[in-house]
Order: C-alpha cells, then sequence, then structure tokens
C-alpha cells in the first residue's frame, strides 16, 4: 500500500516555523507533493532564501514524514519565494519589481552604515535571494569604494543600468558626483535625487532592495518614508551611550512616521586583537542589545571593530565575499538571516493599510 | 497604538468626515471643524503655536474635496477654499475627536 497523503501532511503539520509561530502546512509552504510507492518528495517553500532556521525545519520534516506509516525515503527539496508585502494605501509609491524596500539607518555618522548595508546586501545575494543596493548617503557615498567598482553606469534612453557586482545591483549618488566635491544642496534637490533613483533605474526584480541612508533624520529619510512603501527600518548604532541616545532619535522618526523597525545591529562591538585573539569592549558591552529589549525591538546581532573588515571595505572586496567562511562573513550572514526573518513575520502579520473612501 | 491606528476613512453625510479606529471607536468630524483645526504653517505659527488663522475668513460652507494619504503616519486633506497643506497624523487626529472621553482636549483647536 503507498504512503497516504494525508497522513504526511498530518504528520508534517507538527512542523512548527518558529519565526512566524505556525506549522508549515498550514501556512502552505508544502507543495508538489509526489508519492510513489514508500518514496515521498515533495517541496518545501519558504518565505526567504535567508531564512535562519532552513535546515533546522528540513530535518524536522524528514522526521515527520519518516514517522508515517509505509513511508520508506523522503526527498525534500528546499525552495523559497519571498513573499509581497499587504497592499499600502495609496499615498505611496512602491518601485515596480521590487519585493521589500528595506533603509538602513542610523543616528550618528561614523557607525559603519555603509559596510553594514553593503555585506548585508551581499549576505541576502549568498542565499539566492536578488537583490539591490540603493546609496542615499549623499554626504560621503562610500558603497561605489565598498564593493570596488566605480565606473559610472551606463545610460540608455533616459534609463540608468544600475552598476552590478558579486550578484548585486547598486546605484550611488557617488556616481554622479565629483569626487573630493562637498554637495551643497537644498532639500528639494535631495528629494529630486531619489525620484530619479527610483523611477528611472533598470532595476528589475528584486526580493530586497537594500537603501544605504545619511546619518541623522533628515529631508532625505522624510522623503523616503513620505513616498515609498518601505517594509522595515534596519538600526545601526556602536555600543556606547551617546551614540545609542542619537539611534533612539532615528527610531523615534520612524515611529513617528509610522514605519515599521526590523530590529538594531551593533557595529565595532568589541575589539578583536589580531594578536591574541582578545576581544575588548572598548565601548561597553551590550548597550545596543539592551536598548532594543527597553524599545522592544528584534535585536539583530553585532559586529566587532575589526582591522579586517575595514581594509576589506576600502580594498573593495568586502568581508563576506573576501572571506566568505571568516568569523566576520558569518555574523554578517547571520544579521542578514535575522533581518530576512523579520521580514517573513511582519509580511506575514501585516494588516492591510487604512482605506480611505472619500 | 490602535487608538491612533485608522482602519478606515469616509465620508459622513455630505462633506463630514468619519474615521473607524481600530480600538474600534468612531470618530466623526464636521468638515469646517477640520479646515479650523489645520496644523499647518500658515494656519499655525511654527514655533508659538499661536493661531494665524481667522475663522472669519473661512467660508461657512468649506469641505474637504480630496483626502490623500501621507505615508503610514497622516493624511493631506484639500479643502473647498483651495487650503490643502495641512498634514494631519493620525495621532492628531484622534486627539481632535473631542466627544472621545480619554483624549486630551486639543491645545489650540477651535472653540
Amino acid at each position: 500500500m503507498p504512503a497516504d497523503e494525508k497522513a504526511i501532511l498530518t504528520a508534517l503539520g507538527k512542523v512548527m516555523d518558529p519565526d512566524l509561530n505556525r506549522d508549515i502546512v498550514s501556512l502552505g509552504f508544502v507543495k508538489n507533493m509526489k508519492i510513489v510507492g514508500g518514496k515521498v518528495a515533495f517541496d518545501v517553500e519558504l518565505t526567504t532564501p535567508a531564512c535562519p532556521v532552513k535546515d533546522q525545519l528540513k530535518a524536522q520534516a524528514e522526521e515527520q514524514a519518516l514517522s508515517v506509516e509505509g513511508v520508506e525515503s523522503v526527498d525534500i527539496t528546499m525552495t523559497a519565494q519571498v513573499r509581497q508585502s499587504a497592499p499600502q494605501s495609496a499615498g505611496l509609491q512602491k518601485i515596480p519589481g521590487v519585493t521589500h524596500m528595506i533603509p538602513v539607518a542610523s543616528g550618528k555618522g561614523g557607525v559603519g552604515k555603509s559596510t553594514v548595508s553593503v555585506n548585508l546586501a551581499l549576505a541576502l545575494a549568498q542565499t539566492g535571494a536578488r537583490v539591490g543596493l540603493m546609496d542615499l548617503d549623499i554626504y560621503g557615498p562610500s558603497v561605489p569604494t565598498i564593493m570596488g567598482l566605480e565606473a559610472k553606469p551606463v545610460v540608455e534612453e533616459n534609463r540608468i543600468l544600475p552598476a552590478e557586482k558579486h550578484g548585486v545591483k547598486f546605484i550611488s549618488m557617488g556616481f554622479f558626483l565629483e569626487e573630493e566635491k562637498a554637495v551643497v544642496w537644498r532639500g528639494p534637490m535631495l528629494v529630486k535625487m531619489i525620484d530619479e533613483f527610483i523611477a528611472n533605474v533598470e532595476w528589475g526584480e528584486l526580493d530586497y532592495m537594500i537603501v544605504d541612508l545619511p546619518p541623522g533624520t533628515g529631508d532625505i529619510q522624510l522623503s523616503l518614508c513620505q513616498k515609498i512603501a518601505l517594509t522595515g527600518a534596519v538600526v545601526v548604532s556602536t555600543p556606547q551611550d551617546v551614540a545609542l541616545k542619537v539611534a533612539q532619535k532615528a527610531i523615534s522618526l520612524f515611529n513617528s512616521l509610522k514605519t515599521p523597525v526590523l530590529g538594531l545591529v551593533e557595529n565595532m562591538s568589541y575589539y578583536s586583537c589580531p594578536a591574541c585573539g582578545e576581544k575588548d569592549y572598548i565601548f561597553g558591552h551590550g548597550g545596543t542589545k539592551k536598548a532594543a529589549t527597553r524599545l522592544g525591538l528584534p535585536f539583530l546581532g553585532e559586529l566587532p571593530l575589526s582591522t579586517k573588515i575595514r581594509e576589506d571595505s576600502d580594498a573593495g572586496e568586502p568581508t563576506v565575499i573576501a572571506d566568505p567562511n571568516g568569523e566576520h562573513a558569518r555574523a554578517f550572514q547571520a544579521i542578514a538571516a535575522q533581518m530576512a526573518a523579520q521580514v517573513s513575520i511582519r509580511t506575514m502579520n501585516e494588516e492591510a493599510a487604512v482605506k480611505i473612501n472619500f | 497604538m490602535d487608538r491612533t491606528t485608522p482602519v478606515e476613512i469616509s465620508r459622513e453625510g455630505a462633506h463630514d468626515v468619519a474615521i473607524l479606529w481600530k480600538d474600534g471607536r468612531r470618530s466623526s468630524y464636521a468638515a469646517r471643524y477640520l479646515r479650523l483645526a489645520c496644523p499647518c504653517a500658515q494656519c499655525i505659527e511654527e514655533i508659538t503655536g499661536r493661531p494665524l488663522l481667522d475663522p472669519a475668513t473661512v467660508p461657512e460652507d468649506v469641505h474637504p474635496v480630496r483626502i490623500d494619504a501621507v505615508g503610514h503616519y497622516a493624511i493631506q486633506i484639500m479643502f473647498s477654499d483651495g487650503h490643502g497643506t495641512g498634514i494631519f497624523t493620525f495621532d492628531r487626529l484622534r486627539e481632535l475627536d473631542r466627544e472621545d472621553s480619554d483624549s486630551p482636549s486639543p491645545s489650540g483647536s477651535p472653540a
């Protein structure tokens, strides 16, 4: 007697996604089940290829399926389909083809926001996701340097083709400015630049678009939240008190504009001594994590202050590319996975935006 | 958050505005009351909060002609007198519901 599909689905119903707090059957993750005698094959379609519990879910699904009478072997294919958020209010634009817009913000400058943005984008791309990176840091656009590609993007019939490296499409204000010349622009010019990057760049289909914001709470942050449908922001801080206080201002801006905050990242958590390997918590330890707990926000992870990460960024060979299996790359990859999990949680639990019938 | 999260914004009667909030409350706003409560810099002095709008200059039959969403946090109302620069945040709109017993009385609200 061949194995019974219903019995297998009942067994798989015991496999819970720990982030979404629901079982993989009712979430609709189990697809394409094929049963030939005692041989069972099916797909588990997750909401992100960067899922931090992918291996755990696969092992549990295998175990449950094998526990069903008549099942001799199980062949599971793990796939992913990044899901769209609920429809946003009519006043907000979406970039056609881009599923999730994720701004990376900080209150203070110099906390390593661009290095974090670039490495998060690359870490997501390493999992198989389609990723874009928009550098809106007008005052210090450093993404081209970190990515190691400073050639101007091609403009074809008024459409800008984004630069592409290591599987990530990106655009930066740095491409369009003269080096070593300060940008002296008023708000309306900044807003025009955002419009340009949103309307006139050939982004194609993207699962995630990471947006590297300038530090602070000014025109760019405000315009972005007012005009564009954002999935949620990531806030980067260093551990010391003063940086955290400023990071809270960034969070407060997102709160007052009702833009969700996906979580906090602590950069420069400790200095990792290259000679002896000892960790020195030069700015104090655990400040960002405590702040996240206090604010009721997820803590996505911590990154060291490391000469290697700095050298990789300056050399245009970001850490997750330069040493993809190293300790530092794994820290970035773990944070990217946590962030992707938060996006999935938001998307699955999101409620429709306000209806205006006037 | 439920208090200041609107579910639906609709028309009430000919020209008034109704907001259904996530906590279940339904607030009604008379058309002219909303115009007089405009929070923009032409109607309220930015620094002091002193009202700049003289109610006598506002037509009796003024009413909203269009309502647009601003981000996730506010709406912008275009009024029949051509004024449309005010961004009404959801927090502020809940405060402007004068019959809501939980609301603190709005500062600078028209009598």
